[in-house]
């Protein structure tokens, strides 16, 4: 479901709703798949932000409207307010900060108590974290509520992609639903502006010298 | 009864993620019924030229940094009928674009200052569906892909300044014969061929005279 000021797509979109407790990586989770970056500074999410984020699949392209909500109290805005029309919805917690897992269960109630029979995702998000205080093992919610669970890192991207694949294969009944290339359109013919061409070389130059945010991770997936 | 769920539960369910594709989920009705659709890459009229796994990053100015855009599979391709090479990245497990901008005349990729596994340039690109101008970082798994990324762009992009360079040449003969030279991209390859071709023959009339003259001079110049 959109926001009345969202624009509305001609393709299958859906109202997906993220919950769980302050800080442990809603909207970074969200801000990796809308522009590949990886934030590392906490700023609380203050009531709600929504944000549109398309996937394409073997059965054309589908919409997810992400309501990335606030996990603080303080912040939390309309809370169930949100949650009405959900159709979908991804409760995160942090495996490194056992708290965040134990008030899964509350997140888990409010949601059910507006979203009826929707699919939910359990993430327990930073497994890169080497100190872990959710074992994997631990985690057992999910099978007595009988929701999917997916260790998630927002920062090495390891099964980032999960949550959104499960839901869009419940939300279609297709079992087989898979991402497929989005079509690289052939970008137009560029004109080259000589002035514009140094002013690019000058904020080349001084980017070179910046370094990477990331460039101890070797690993390549 | 007894072990229903063997012993990989056992196993390091810590750093792997305990049954991966276990639906444990409730059955729930779905609310859309999708048609599969025939599925388009884009890319079907070109052939790679380079395909490395790298990560890409966008400077973002305002920050002053360096912020990362995605991580997975950078090819240069190569149209089938036009031979123009274009960049394009796309995110690993999804698949979406990263960059998308064709290699053209004048553009450069540069060392990143410090690190040997990646380097950066400037781009209109159409990664978004809208041409925006954005600098670049790549980074590689090794040095050696660096090098030959970076040696694969700018020989395209060199070897664009050269076509230009043929083309503007031709273009006053072409001009000459077809006053409809370069309406349609399309037209471009083979009237370009035609070209070529007469260029050609003309040299070959022109060559013996040329080759005379060369030698007459060469004789000639010992006594100057």
């Amino acid at each position: 479901m959109a926001l009345p000021n969202q624009q509305t797509v001609d393709y299958p979109s859906f109202k997906l709703v993220i919950v769980g407790d302050g800080g442990t990586g809603k909207t970074t989770f969200v801000k990796r798949h809308l522009t590949g970056e990886f934030e590392k500074k906490y700023e609380p999410t203050i009531g709600v932000e929504v944000h549109p984020l398309d996937f394409f699949t073997n059965c054309g392209k589908i919409r997810f409207y992400c309501w990335d909500t606030a996990g603080q109290e303080k912040f939390g805005g309309l809370r169930d307010g949100y949650y009405i029309h959900g159709q979908c919805a991804v409760i995160m917690f942090d495996v490194t900060a056992r708290l965040t897992y134990k008030n899964v269960p509350t997140w888990h109630r409010d949601l059910c108590r507006v979203c009826e029979n929707i699919p939910i995702v359990l993430c327990g998000n930073k497994v890169d974290v080497k100190n872990r205080q959710v074992k994997a093992k631990q985690v057992t919610f999910h099978r007595k509520k009988n929701l999917q669970y997916y260790e998630i890192s927002a920062k090495s991207n390891y099964n980032f992609e999960k949550p959104f694949l499960y839901l869009a294969r419940k939300l279609a009944g297709d079992p087989n639903l898979h991402f497929v290339e989005s079509p690289a359109l052939a970008p137009p013919e560029v004109q080259i502006d000589m002035a514009a061409q140094q002013q690019h070389e000058a904020e080349l130059a001084a980017a070179a010298s910046q370094p990477l945010p990331d460039d101890d991770d070797d690993t390549f997936e | 009864m007894a072990t229903n769920e063997p012993e990989h539960e056992h196993r390091d369910v810590e750093e792997a993620g305990a049954n991966e594709d276990e639906d444990t989920g409730a059955q729930v009705a779905p609310i859309v019924r999708l048609e599969e659709v025939a599925v388009t890459t884009g890319e079907e009229d070109e052939d790679a030229v380079l395909d490395l796994k790298s990560k890409l990053y966008r400077f973002d100015k305002e920050a002053n940094q360096w912020k990362e855009r995605g991580a997975g599979t950078v090819k240069l391709l190569k149209h089938k009928s036009t031979g123009k090479i274009r960049l394009v990245m796309r995110q690993s497990k999804t698949l979406k674009i990263c960059a998308n901008h064709f290699v053209t005349q004048g553009m450069s990729v540069q060392e990143h200052v410090g690190n040997e596994k990646s380097c950066v340039w400037h781009a209109r690109d159409f990664a978004d569906g809208e041409l925006k101008d954005e600098l670049f970082c790549i980074r590689f798994a090794s040095i050696e892909n660096c090098k030959a990324f970076m040696q694969k762009f700018n020989e395209v992009a060199e070897s664009e300044v050269e076509k230009e360079e043929s083309r503007d040449a031709s273009d006053t003969a072409g001009l000459l014969e077809k006053l409809t030279v370069e309406e349609t991209k399309t037209e471009e390859k083979p009237v370009e061929k035609e070209k070529t071709e007469v260029e050609a023959d003309e040299k070959k009339k022109d060559e013996p005279e040329k080759a005379g003259e060369e030698k007459k001079t060469e004789e000639a110049s010992p006594s100057t």
